[in-house]
């Protein structure tokens, strides 16, 4: 006999956007917990022996105890299984605790041998295959992720590499052996955990690597190379872009001068592409964080980077269009007069057609330019140029534009134009009226004509009908 | 003859423009007041003049209305004294009544438009009690004779004489200029007949046509305009139009205006970009392209020479490093 659930079917209550359901709501059912492939329920319970607590051994023995401690943690627990091995599991958490401690605080501990049992342990515990989400349709932007199950236990561990890493005992020339390339392309594979905590920690981790390993950061570059390559052109998928940005930042911030041309062709080639892809909303701050740290190193590199942003302007997404106008003034802020005027026209020419949306969110964003010093002050020495291409949506906005709010922000900047320039302001205004006039009065001869097509279409029809006679 | 009518008009104008003059001790009053006295500045004047202006322009209202806007405050200044406080009010006020005068019905702007869009602080009722004071004490003679009439005029005149060559003469840009010096409360004390004269001949000195030069003078004789009066107000008039055109752009005052933006696009402003990482910045080193172990060893900081022999800028694969381990030092 099967037992049918009796409760109705019906949908909760939807939220509408824009008049569409919420995905998160449509889907309506319950949250699977996360089932990673690591874990194996293997019958039998798993059994450590407890060892002493290291400060409790002489400091000679403390060594030794310290890798057997490391080998106990490799031993890795099911908590899928919430019920199995408590005792055990309680007792691997409160070694790694012991361990995080003993790594921050002590002197001597750190041996030869200890490098690789760290690496060993860490490996074991971390490096895993990611459960595949939810199926393609978690939106990072709307559900809520899933966590990691074993998180108690791999927090600890986490904790404790980058203490280790930290540590002013730590030598690189040892650890390299160990952490290697192979190391590295598996962390790598984790940043694309659902599970911000983790993401975070990766993020120091390899933060830290990069510091610690010259001769990994040419590899490490490379790999987050294909990441992004592979996110943009194949997968538009990967849920560490905003870390791994975030690393990238303070890694271009210590770029020597002048960028080599490696650092260039990244730019141009990674992260400007990088803005084309529909989540840019996650990573968004991230990525024009390091935008403007390129300019800021090299500000001849401002016109392709304006450039390859007004080419993949969005031509259908408002809420990316404000994130690209909101870019767009933090790059404005840093940028030198001379680069200014290289591309001053397509810039202007776009903010024009921004300042005429109909969404009102673009249209606020783009005009809220003119509040900004020292964009204004850059108009002002070029407004020759600027005005004649701003004018025609600005004067025609000001009367059409059905956001009562967005009229009141045009007047201010015409006002601010008229003050700047008030010779050429007058020569467009009269331009603009006479070009209206013209254009009304070609549009009253159309009608006219129409008309007197019309009349004689008719007179036509009735003279053959023998109503009028020919 | 058209020539006939045309001069027929201009002095029947001449007659009444005296009526429509700001009284000139009004005038000097305000020119004498300082920004911290008690009563209404010049520059205060002209800084109000000035967002006439740019409301006229912005709600597509004529020269005309503005000429009128500027004449109804200027006479009304020079009759009351008033406070600061109320001249954004009074302004308005002006602007409303010509616009009512001057515009077709349609094309008038609200009074909470022009209040919303200005920015200002008072009310509707406010607004209109102020325009009745205003009509009551310029006893409701609205239809001045400013120095646009004149200049219109003038214009048809020098066309009438001269058809075939219609378009030197630029209405337009004299209507323009005409706006600038009104923007000064200096050339309110102008005769509206001078002052237009004054604009017309400058212009007319600028084309360089004898033709023209010869049509003004005749104005001139026709309305016994005296040459040292119109020589004083043609260079002031000069003066002014040489600042008006010239490349020095004002600053704006930014202080001024409000911005006022929605709920959605302020949060955004302050919440999007982070100013400061929580990592901090990893210098690149001259030899971190290196990955042979060897090479990290033999090393000594500031070997400089390995970065500009080394592969990166080389066409080639983008990362070349085993390009790199190949080239020896």
């Amino acid at each position: 006999i099967l037992a049918m659930s009796s409760a109705a079917t019906t949908p909760p209550s939807v939220d509408k956007v824009d008049g569409f359901s919420r995905k998160s709501v449509r889907k309506a059912k319950q949250k699977r917990s996360q089932s990673s492939s690591q874990f194996r329920s293997q019958g039998k319970p798993i059994e450590l022996t407890p060892l002493p607590l290291l400060k409790d051994v002489p400091a000679q023995e403390q060594p030794d105890l310290f890798l057997k401690k490391l080998q106990q943690c490799c031993t890795v627990f099911d908590f899928m299984d919430t019920l199995s091995d408590l005792k055990m599991k309680e007792y691997k958490r409160s070694t790694l605790n012991e361990l995080v401690d003993y790594v921050t605080v002590s002197r001597g501990y750190l041996t030869e041998q200890a490098y690789p049992e760290v690496v060993k342990m860490v490996s074991y515990n971390i490096f895993r295959t990611l459960p595949p989400s939810d199926s393609n349709e978690f939106d990072p932007e709307e559900d809520e992720p899933t966590l990691e199950a074993s998180w108690p236990h791999l927090q600890l561990v986490y904790e404790f590499f980058i203490r280790f890493l930290e540590s002013q005992e730590f030598q690189p020339s040892i650890a390299k052996k160990y952490i290697d390339q192979k190391f590295v392309l598996q962390l790598l594979e984790l940043f694309d955990s659902e599970d911000p905590r983790e993401r975070d920690y990766l993020k120091t981790v390899l933060h830290r690597i990069y510091g610690k390993f010259l001769g990994l950061r040419a590899f490490i570059r490379k790999q987050i190379n294909n990441i992004f390559l592979r996110f943009v052109y194949e997968t538009e998928h990967f849920n560490g872009v905003a870390e791994l940005l975030e690393i990238l930042g303070s890694i271009i911030n210590g770029f020597a001068l002048p960028l080599k041309a490696e650092h260039k062709q990244f730019l141009v080639k990674v992260l400007i592409p990088l803005h084309t892809v529909r989540s840019l909303s996650l990573f968004h701050a991230q990525l024009a964080y390091c935008i403007v740290q390129f300019l800021e190193k090299d500000p001849t590199l401002t016109e392709p980077v304006i450039r390859g942003l007004l080419k993949f302007w969005p031509k259908t997404c408002s809420q990316k269009e404000v994130m690209f106008l909101g870019e767009l003034e933090e790059i404005l802020d840093v940028i030198e007069p001379t680069q200014f005027v290289k591309i001053q026209e397509p810039l202007f020419k776009q903010i024009s057609k921004c300042v005429s949306s109909p969404h009102f969110q673009v249209a606020e964003r783009a005009l809220y330019y003119w509040n900004n010093e020292y964009i204004m002050s850059l108009i002002e020495e070029n407004s020759n140029v600027i005005l004649p291409i701003m004018f025609a949506s600005l004067y025609r906005i000001s009367k059409e534009h059905w956001n009562p709010a967005i009229v009141a922000l045009v007047y201010n900047v015409l006002k601010a134009f008229m003050e700047m320039n008030s010779t050429l302001f007058d020569e467009l205004t009269a331009t603009y009226k006479s070009d209206r006039q013209r254009e009304k009065k070609k549009e009253k001869e159309r009608e006219e004509l129409w008309k007197k097509l019309e009349d004689l279409e008719l007179k036509r029809g009735l003279r053959s009908d023998a109503i009028i006679p020919t | 003859m058209e020539a006939f009518k045309l001069m027929k008009e201009l002095k029947a104008n001449f007659e009444q423009e005296m009526k429509y003059l700001p009284r000139e001790s009004g005038l000097s009053l305000i020119e004498s007041t300082t920004e911290q006295g008690k009563g209404i500045s010049a520059k205060c004047r002209d800084a109000k003049v000035e967002d006439l202006w740019s409301l006229t322009s912005f709600f597509g209202y004529s020269t005309q209305t503005f000429v009128l806007a500027v004449n109804l405050l200027d006479r009304f200044l020079a009759l009351m004294k008033v406070q600061p406080k109320h001249l954004a009010c009074i302004s308005i006020g002006c602007l409303h009544i010509a616009a009512k005068v001057v515009e077709a019905e349609c094309d008038v702007a609200s009074a909470h438009e022009l209040i919303r869009i200005g920015q200002c602080k008072f009310t509707v009722s406010d607004l209109s009690r102020m325009e009745k004071i205003i009509s009551e004490k310029l006893n409701f003679q609205f239809k001045a004779v400013t120095a646009l009439t004149f200049l219109h005029l003038y214009h048809a005149i020098a066309l009438s004489h001269t058809s075939h060559r219609k378009e030197i003469l630029n209405l337009d840009k004299l209507e323009a200029q005409l706006k600038a010096c009104l923007c000064r409360i200096l050339f309110s004390k102008a005769k509206p007949s001078v002052l237009a004269l004054s604009l017309l001949t400058q212009e007319i000195e600028a084309l360089q046509s004898s033709d023209l030069l010869e049509i003004a003078q005749r104005v001139q004789r026709h309305l016994r305009i005296s040459e040292p009066e119109l020589q004083r107000w043609r260079g002031l008039v000069g003066q002014c139009l040489m600042q008006y055109s010239s490349p020095e752009c004002s600053k704006p005052d930014h202080r001024k205006l409000v911005w006022i933006v929605s709920r959605r696009t302020a949060q955004n402003l302050h919440s999007s970009y982070y100013s400061v990482p929580d990592l901090p910045t990893i210098p690149e080193a001259s030899w971190d392209e290196s990955e042979s172990e060897e090479w990290t060893e033999e090393l000594s900081s500031g070997e400089e020479s390995l970065s500009s022999s080394l592969g990166s800028d080389a066409e080639g694969p983008y990362f070349p490093a085993h390009f790199r381990k190949q080239q020896s030092a």
